[in-house]
This record gives structure tokens, sequence and C-alpha cells, in this order.
């Protein structure tokens, strides 16, 4: 229940903000656009100041998510699966950034979305978290009862879960990462590590590389990765915290 | 006796997490800081034979010229200006300071990253133990403050108020206060230091405190303004506290 509450919430944020953010980013994206044809047709009267300025437009639209690539810019980034994609950055507290809302109306919609989102993730984490645990002591029962082992099964159940958490979390996608995407296997660990513990710095994101086709499950895929990665990590920065304590 | 201990932690928790931020800034310093200025060196050659032979460029030249400065702008070179900006660097002290601390704090908001892989991978380690002591730091400041809120509701009940009333009462003090210190009053003080409008400092203000740190809005990162020399650091404060009044929050 508590899933389709969150996916539904998260799909209702995705639709506003698209709603809200879609044509502002068009109009800036045109405005670029002519700006390069223009310098294009006049490139051989070009002198520094309309250089600086150019430079100064295209940091300007960098900022707000557009660049150049060839003919076209890239746009649609406020397209549904970019809408959602973002939602979910924003309750996960991720916020990587690369997309962010530009319209004024955009940005206090983020404000409360997130003021009720924020408690929502972190109630479905804790869940999420719950459950996992629920998991791992009953395979440590199971185990208990067949094996006939002792107080040590727990200390050797939850090593072996936290290495299989590893692998499945932070060892793995970024085998995924460097297929689909094109990072070595260093740069595919920091990003799962940067995005499972919310840092988010947004230098790397996954599938807004254009010159890359993504299947269709990638982006789905990738959001459960997020939500039991994190749920996850949260676990054992808990086991940490108690132990330091 | 139990109290002093306990504050007494506290306060070595606080100087440790101290040190961790200054050892982390200046290990990021070092590995970032020579591979930003080859970066800027190379943007600044090729703006420099841009114009100088713009005349004689094909279109595709060109285009290839707009596909090497946007590479450039997105990895955090801006080729504007002249040559002191080379004096300038995003990984000066103060600033990886301030990135150590976007990194415990999980804000995280990008406009300084590390690029070489050292610096990532660092970067991931500092993380792994900073963010826990982060936790831990917040978790003891929270609950110091919420004994000073049973002091305070003792003192009342003495007065003779009911439990929960006082109860209520506190919470909503202390959620008005912080949204009043922590919100309202850094809005309006960034609209003097950083020209943004009241509604984009808010903006601003709580996307830091979510420690969600889009990175769209960032203190500092104007390269038309002059900052005062400890704006940074009473900055990195205020968001120290205003996490800490959050953890409080999630006590009461």
């Amino acid at each position: 229940v508590m899933l389709v509450l969150y996916t539904g919430y998260v799909g209702l944020g995705a639709a506003v903000l698209r709603a809200l953010e879609r044509p502002a980013e068009v109009r800036a994206a045109q405005h670029l656009l002519q700006q390069h044809w223009e310098l294009l047709a006049n490139h051989s009267c070009l002198q520094g100041p309309t250089l600086q300025r150019l430079i100064e437009d295209i940091i300007q639209a960098y900022k707000s998510g557009i660049t150049l690539q060839g003919n076209t810019t890239s746009l649609s980034r406020w397209d549904f699966s970019g809408s959602f994609f973002f939602s979910i950055s924003t309750i996960t507290t991720i916020g990587y950034g690369n997309l962010s809302p530009n319209t004024s109306a955009g940005r206090i919609f983020c404000i409360l979305f997130a003021l009720f989102g924020i408690p929502l993730n972190l109630v479905l984490l804790n869940e999420i978290g719950q459950l996992m645990l629920l998991g791992v002591q009953n395979c440590a029962h199971c185990l208990e009862e067949v094996f006939h082992w002792q107080k040590k099964t727990s200390l050797l159940i939850k090593t072996c879960a936290l290495a299989t958490g590893l692998l499945v979390f932070l060892l793995l996608p970024p085998l995924l990462f460097s297929d689909k995407e094109g990072w070595s296997y260093e740069e595919g660990f920091y990003y799962s590590f940067i995005t499972l513990s919310t840092i988010g710095f947004g230098d790397y994101v996954i599938g807004i590389n254009p010159d890359r086709t993504y299947p269709g499950w990638y982006k789905n895929v990738i959001s459960v990765w997020i939500l039991f990665g994190m749920a996850w990590l949260a676990l054992v920065i808990k086991f940490c915290i108690n132990f330091l304590e | 006796k139990a109290m002093c201990s306990g504050k007494l932690q506290t306060g070595l928790l606080g100087v440790g997490y101290f040190i961790y931020l200054l050892a982390g800034a200046a290990v990021f310093q070092a590995l970032e800081r020579s591979a930003e200025k080859e970066e800027k060196i190379a943007a600044a050659q090729m703006k420099e034979a841009f114009l100088q032979n713009f005349t004689h460029l094909t279109v595709a030249e060109m285009e290839q010229f707009m596909k090497n400065l946007t590479e450039a702008i997105q990895n955090g070179v801006y080729p504007v200006g002249n040559e002191s900006q080379f004096e300038d660097s995003n990984w000066d002290f103060s600033n990886s300071f301030f990135f150590a601390g976007t990194v415990v704090s999980t804000i995280g908001y990008g406009t300084l990253r590390p690029k070489t892989a050292g610096g990532q991978i660092f970067c991931v380690f500092f993380a792994l133990f900073g963010i826990p002591l982060n936790i831990v730091f917040l978790h003891r400041v929270g609950k110091m403050l919420s004994l000073l809120c049973k002091k305070l509701g003792k003192f009342l009940h003495e007065k003779g108020m009911q439990k929960k009333k006082i109860k209520f009462l506190t919470l909503l003090f202390f959620l008005v206060t912080g949204i009043l210190v922590f919100l309202c009053l850094p809005s309006l003080f960034f609209q003097i230091t950083e020209g943004w409008s009241y509604s984009e400092g808010i903006y601003f203000a709580f996307i830091t405190l979510s420690t969600i740190g889009f990175g769209d809005y960032v203190v500092g990162k104007q390269p038309d303004r002059h900052y005062f020399s400890y704006y940074r650091t009473l900055v990195a404060i205020w968001i120290l506290f205003g996490l800490a009044w959050i953890a409080l929050l999630f006590n009461l």
C-alpha cells in the first residue's frame, strides 16, 4: 500500500513540474538556438565582446540545463520521464541538480512537494529496511534450525547480508553503468555511492547522454535500485551509529 | 555528573567533527587543484586560438569550438574574464572546506566536485565515515537542545501549566523561531549579499537545509560580486545550526 501511495505521489509531482517547467524550457532553448545561428551567420565579423557575451549566455543556458548539441539543443529534459526522475531525486533528497526548476511557480511547488515528500520517503525507506531486516532474521532462524548452530550464526548472517548488499548495490551496478553509460568502473562506483548516500552531486547522472539509447526498463530498474539501495545503506549506517554509541 | 560528561563528549565530538572536515578539505585541495589549473589553462588557450583565427574558421570548426566550450563549462571551467581568473581557484582552502561540509551533510551541491579519479575515490571513503559522524554529531546536538526544552517545560509545569499544553507550546515555539531564524532571516541576508529575490532565498534555504542541494543556487559563486572574508564560514555555521534545528524537531 505504501509503495502505491509513494509511486502515486511521485507521479503527481512529475506531472505538475512538467506542466510548470516545459514551456519556459522551450523558450530558453529557442533563444539560445537563435543566438547560435546568428553567430554562425555572422562569424566573420565576430569580436571579443560578442564572444564574451556568447560564452556567458552558454553558461547561463547550461545552468538552466540546456546545452548545445550540434544543430539542436538537448531539449525534453522536462518530459514525463525526466520530471519523474527529478521528483524522485527531490524527495529522496539526492538532488542531482542537473535538472532544477527555473520558473518561480516550479520552485514553490518543489518546496511544498518536498515538504511532504521527504517524510513520506523516510517512512517508506524505514519500512523497506524493516522488511530487509526481517528477511535476514528469518534466514538466520532457518539456518539455526537446519544446522543447529548457536549465537555465532547471527554474526555470520549479518556479515553475509552485508556482503550481498554490497555486491548488489555497490559492486555490480557499475558494471551495468559502464555498459549503458560508458563510464569506467571507478566512475560507476563513485556514482553509485554518491547517489545512495543521497549526496547527489549531479556530475554523473544516468540516462541523460543524448548520444546513447537506453532500453525502456532502464530508468525504472534504476529507480527501484535507488530505493532499495538507500534503504540498505541506511540500515548499514544505523548499525554503524549503534556501534559508535 | 552524567550531564557533564555528556556535554564533554558532545564537545569532543564537535571538535573531532571540525578536524575531520579540515583534514578532508586539505586532501581534496591537494588532489584537485592542479587538475583544475590545467583545465583552466586549456580553456583559455582554446578561447585565444579561436579569437586569433575566427575569420579563417569554417562552420564545422565553429561547431567544434562550441562543443569544446560547452564541455569546458560542464566541467566547471568558465573561460570568462582575463588572466586574473587563474589565481582564484575553486579548490582553495575555504572552498575545499565548504565542499567537505557539503559531502558530510549529504547536501552535495555539485557545483564543485572532484574530477580526478583519486579525488572521487577519496570522496567516497571520506563520506563513508563522515556521514555517520555527521549524523551522530547532529543527533547529540539535537538531544542537548531537547534537554533544554525539557527544562523549560519543567519550569513552566511548576508554574502550573498542563503538560499537554506545554508540549504543544514548546513545539510551536521552536517551529516558529526556527522558521524565522533559519528560513526568513537568512533569505533577507542573501538578498543583500547575493542579489537573489526573497523567494529565491527561501528556496535556497529550504533546498539546503533539507539536504537536497540541487546546486542551482549556491552561496559565494557569483563571479561579479565581492564577498566579505568570512562569508562562507558564516553560511556554513548557519547550515550546521539549521540542520541541528531539524534534528531537534525530529526529537520533539
